[in-house]
């Protein structure tokens, strides 16, 4: 730190000025007016081979075809293991003709504030994926309608209800990859300390079951508030999914109205378990204080999906054997999360990179790919009938339960407003300590809903 | 006289305890983060505030296997030491010629500086993504490198500023009666004498472009040119979460920014100590 | 001392140019655009002042955040700095320690913010956290306040997060006691004056645009004040800690409304250079000292 050595300076400029001439990017897929895909996409693939423009790209090494993939599978990330194993594969398979360019994006919120500064830069990846978050709806003209490039053989690969969630009017601008299954894990044990033989069928047995458990001196729920309150909105979401109108509400794409009576309904539950049977971090706690409210057998009750089963036998998390102490139950009333999840959407600007995207996307989605995700992550696959014999007895049974559910419904994250998702983060305190009755709540959704 | 031997003894023990509770609660949130990671993350579940029940290296094992540390403490040490010595050159000649010389304009020239220090990063974001893109600078150092320097300017003119208002002009009339130019009267004469003022903004500087985070995501891509605060999301994920990992790879973070902070105070005592600053 | 302007110049311009690319072109770019309806799916249309007057006249949240942020900005000025100002002083008395203490003061302000997020949240939890495990432990009796998150506490304690932690003043003004030449303390010592007259009557007003300076950067830094809110209570409950540059985000971020998130980005500019104005009026910055 030699800050008088004018010479210091001129070297160190040359240095990076020189590093930054090494490495200048690759600046794949911002090739400026090139036409979005979309309607005339049949026409423009005869033009393919004298598509001079994107010249881009192309730096004088034969046919590779470069793409940018963000990826927020790092870390501690339950797919990293999956991704790698992937992308190893896959460059075995194409790599002289395909090269993705990965960019790893660690933390879903990051991953989604650098894909809206992309978006309103004009320069989305050429494929993105955000692990369940709805970008369709605030993209949509800026994502490239897949419908053509999916012929029937691909459509196998993801259930009718999987691909209805990635479309819009009836165009597809997402490619399925997993299936939403959610219920929610019990402690066996504490249930048994409280005299709890089996997982409640309505929601009056749950409240009883939380009262038997206050009684054996047991917290009964996990829930928190922060981010999105995903284990608390889960709940939410199930207390309203439980008549046919709530699972009708549970399945709109961006409500706008929330003053509905399954709604505060469900919303007066909710603070009934703040203020009675959860622990004292829950409010303002995010899912990190829920889990390990869950994995030191202080609570018995967790909301959440399959993907939280390997932790159940990770020994840096919980004592050994708690595994085996665990149940899954859907919710009362026949309710599961049981649904579609958002897929990969592709947002390339020529034929060229689109097509070397669908490549590398289609082989992230083919059942090689799926089986191995379920084995690896516990998430479920997008297709029917994809089974492994590796998979924990839990996640099977979570598929199990989803298969005899009454009610299916999808979850808040893939369905709401992003900004009404925030609201409820800031709003969840106020329900809790009796600031703001079910009613307020539920218009302050409303007004954020409105915004939009 | 003694009642003002009385006042003098409690003076000084009020000053010792409020000395030393801001003490406390200063290195307070460091001590915690060194000793979390050492706990596994199962102890810090149960309590995070309890003793460590020993002393395991394996977070900062994981740590290091989960996130590319050592590369991004590269980077950012390039980044953060490049873009400090650029911003202390280029801004200390401009809050020189604010601070002596008076000139038509010279008045809203400060105020507009000064006005980029109320913009808030996240207005900034989209604009600037799109000038490095434009200029060939997205995703490379070079341009983290400008961007930083640029983003400490108000502060480090302020900082700069009022230390040359504050030495006496008569040394550089003698300089100049000595037929020293008007560049080498600031690079000998009143650059070292600022030097304490120059270390801080230095300090400020540095410090920014060690824990910047947000324009470190949007303007880089690639793994290889990133820097360290991007290693700290590694650890948690909406769904998992890895708490041992975590706190080691923040203590790997906050330590070197510490001593760094600690070696470049060491030069300012030093010419305060030397006297060049007593003129 | 008369020197030509050209020279003057070739000191400015590199600033300049460092301030035009990364400053002036997208300060353009946020003040052109608040006349916009922009939003996420191609939307972006003139609308003249409809994003201001909406603001000012129709928005409670935005009320909210203005009234909060001015609070913190004042709350910073006043007792920030003269906490800061008050250590240093105590400082430059070369204390055994003194040296120790000043480094120790500033460790908070190199720790980045994402660790204090975490930290904090911890040391308020009110399940587990630090201070409530220590006031159980004083009254015997269980204390589980939940300082972030209930109405009547939540400005409060994200206030906490920053309120104490003045090492930059310390290291500011302190760096300014010292430069003072030791004889004009002298004289004032010869004089007969005590301690605290030379500290009041002496160095404080030397170090006049010293004080300036620290006033602003603690203003400024809570006119921008972003990432530890966001982290601890994300402006809620309600938006009992909202601030502007978190509903600027969150519009647009979240709303998807980059016209309406650059006009408070406009706003925070205005209100910015007014700050700055008085302040440097108000400790004659722009004079020197001698």
């Amino acid at each position: 730190m030699k800050t008088r050595k004018m010479l210091a300076l001129v070297l160190a400029g040359a240095m990076t000025a020189g590093m930054a001439a090494g490495c200048s990017s690759g600046n794949s897929g911002n090739t400026g007016g090139q036409t979005n895909a979309g309607n005339e996409a049949g026409a423009e693939t005869t033009k393919q081979a004298q598509d001079s423009s994107s010249q881009g790209s192309a730096g004088g090494s034969g046919e590779v075809v470069e793409i940018t993939f963000p990826s927020m599978w790092v870390g501690v990330n339950t797919f990293k293991e999956w991704f790698d194993n992937r992308m190893e594969v896959f460059n075995a398979e194409y790599g002289d003709s395909i090269k993705v360019n990965i960019e790893e994006i660690a933390g879903d919120q990051n991953y989604v504030d650098k894909i809206k500064v992309l978006y309103s830069s004009d320069s989305l990846p050429d494929a993105f994926c955000t692990g369940g978050y709805n970008l369709i709806d605030t993209m949509q003209d800026k994502l490239v309608d897949l419908t053509p490039h999916i012929d029937d053989e691909w459509k196998k690969m993801g259930s009718d209800v999987t691909w209805e969630v990635n479309s819009r009017d009836g165009k597809i601008y997402g490619i399925p990859y997993a299936r939403q299954a959610i219920g929610y894990f019990y402690n066996k044990e504490l249930f048994a300390k409280a005299g709890i033989e089996k997982p409640a069928e309505t929601w009056d047995e749950f409240f009883e079951q939380c009262d038997k458990l206050l009684a054996a001196g047991i917290t009964p729920l996990s829930m928190d508030t922060a981010d999105s309150g995903w284990v608390t909105s889960l709940m939410l979401g199930a207390m309203i999914g439980q008549t046919d109108e709530g699972e009708e509400f549970m399945n709109t794409n961006l409500p706008k109205d929330y003053n509905t009576p399954e709604f505060i309904e469900a919303a007066a539950n909710i603070q009934r378990m703040f203020q009675n049977y959860t622990t004292s971090d829950a409010v303002g706690g995010a899912y990190e204080n829920a889990a390990g409210n869950f994995f030191t057998e202080e609570t018995a009750i967790i909301a959440n999906g399959p993907w939280m089963v390997s932790d159940f036998y990770d020994t840096n998390m919980v004592e050994e054997g708690f595994a085996d102490k665990i149940g899954t139950a859907m919710y009362p009333g026949g309710v599961m999360y049981n649904s579609g999840k958002i897929g990969f959407n592709i947002g390339s600007k020529d034929e060229k990179t689109l097509e070397a995207t669908l490549t590398f996307v289609k082989f992230l989605t083919n059942e090689e790919s799926q089986k191995l995700m379920l084995e690896m992550t516990g998430d479920i696959p997008a297709a029917d009938g994809i089974t492994s014999d590796k998979t924990a007895p839990l996640v099977n049974e979570v598929i199990e339960n989803a298969g005899k559910a009454s009610h299916s419904i999808n979850d808040f994250q893939s369905l709401w407003y992003a900004n009404v998702v925030d609201e409820i983060s800031i709003q969840y305190p106020l329900l809790a300590q009796g600031e703001i009755t079910p009613e307020q709540f539920a218009q302050a959704l409303t007004d954020a809903a409105a915004k939009n | 006289m003694t009642g003002k031997k009385m006042i003098g003894i409690i003076g000084r023990v009020i000053r010792f305890v409020f000395l030393g509770v801001m003490a406390l609660i200063s290195v307070g949130p460091l001590f915690w983060i060194v000793m979390s990671s050492f706990k596994s993350n199962k102890e810090i579940l149960a309590s995070a505030f309890a003793l460590p029940s020993g002393f395991s290296f394996s977070g900062y094992a994981v740590a290091l296997d989960m996130a590319p540390i050592f590369l991004f403490y590269g980077n950012s040490i390039l980044v953060s030491v490049v873009s400090t010595i650029l911003n202390v050159i280029v801004v200390s000649m401009a809050a020189y010629v604010l601070a002596r010389y008076r000139f038509k304009g010279s008045t809203f020239l400060l105020l507009l500086l000064s006005a980029s220090m109320l913009i808030p990063t996240s207005a900034l974001l989209m604009p600037i993504y799109r000038i490095m893109t434009s200029i060939k600078l997205f995703d490379t150092r070079t341009g983290l490198v400008l961007v930083y320097a640029a983003l400490g300017l108000p502060t480090s003119l302020f900082v700069f500023k009022s230390y040359f208002q504050g030495i006496p002009k008569e040394l550089e009339e003698a300089a100049y009666i000595d037929g020293a130019g008007f560049y080498r009267t600031f690079f000998t004469i009143v650059f070292p004498l600022a030097k304490s003022g120059l270390a801080t903004g230095a300090i400020l500087q540095f410090l920014m472009s060690w824990n910047e985070f947000m324009f470190a995501l949007i303007l880089t891509k690639r793994t290889n040119i990133r820097t360290l605060p991007l290693a700290l999301n590694y650890f948690t994920s909406q769904f998992s979460f890895n708490y041992t990992a975590m706190f080691a790879a923040l203590t790997m973070v906050i330590l070197p920014s510490i001593v760094i902070y600690v070696l470049l105070q060491e030069q300012v005592t030093e010419s305060m100590v030397t006297g060049s600053i007593k003129g | 001392m008369k020197v030509k302007r050209w020279k003057l110049i070739s000191f400015l311009l590199p600033c300049l140019l460092l301030f035009g690319l990364i400053y002036l072109i997208p300060m353009g770019i946020v003040f052109g655009s608040s006349f916009f309806e922009w939003k996420a799916g191609g939307i972006f249309r003139f609308i003249g002042l409809e994003n201001y007057i909406n603001a000012f006249l129709y928005d409670v949240r935005m009320k909210t955040a203005i009234k909060n942020t001015i609070i913190w900005v004042l709350l910073q000025c006043v007792i920030h700095v003269g906490l800061g100002t008050v250590i240093a002083f105590l400082l430059a008395r070369r204390l055994r320690g003194w040296k120790v203490l000043r480094t120790i003061y500033m460790i908070p302000n190199v720790v980045s913010a994402a660790a204090l997020g975490v930290i904090f949240l911890n040391v308020f939890n009110a399940k587990y956290g630090l201070l409530n495990s220590f006031i159980t432990q004083i009254t015997g009796e269980p204390f589980t306040k939940n300082w972030f998150f209930e109405q009547n506490s939540a400005f409060f304690t994200v206030t906490l997060t920053w309120l104490l932690y003045s090492g930059l003043i310390v290291i500011l003004v302190l760096a300014g006691i010292m430069s003072i030449p030791e004889d004009v303390v002298e004289a004032a010592r010869i004089d007969g004056a005590s301690n605290m007259q030379v500290n009041l009557r002496i160095r404080l007003p030397l170090i006049r645009t010293v004080m300036g300076t620290s006033v602003i950067l603690a203003a400024t830094s809570k006119l921008r004040e972003f990432e530890l809110i966001y982290l601890t209570t994300n402006g809620g409950p309600g938006d009992k800690t909202l601030n502007l540059p978190l509903y600027l985000y969150k519009a647009s971020m979240m709303d998807n409304n980059y016209g309406y998130a650059n006009m408070m980005g406009v706003v925070l500019i205005i209100a910015g250079v007014i700050v700055v104005y008085c302040i440097n009026q108000l400790f004659r910055m722009n004079e020197g000292d001698y």
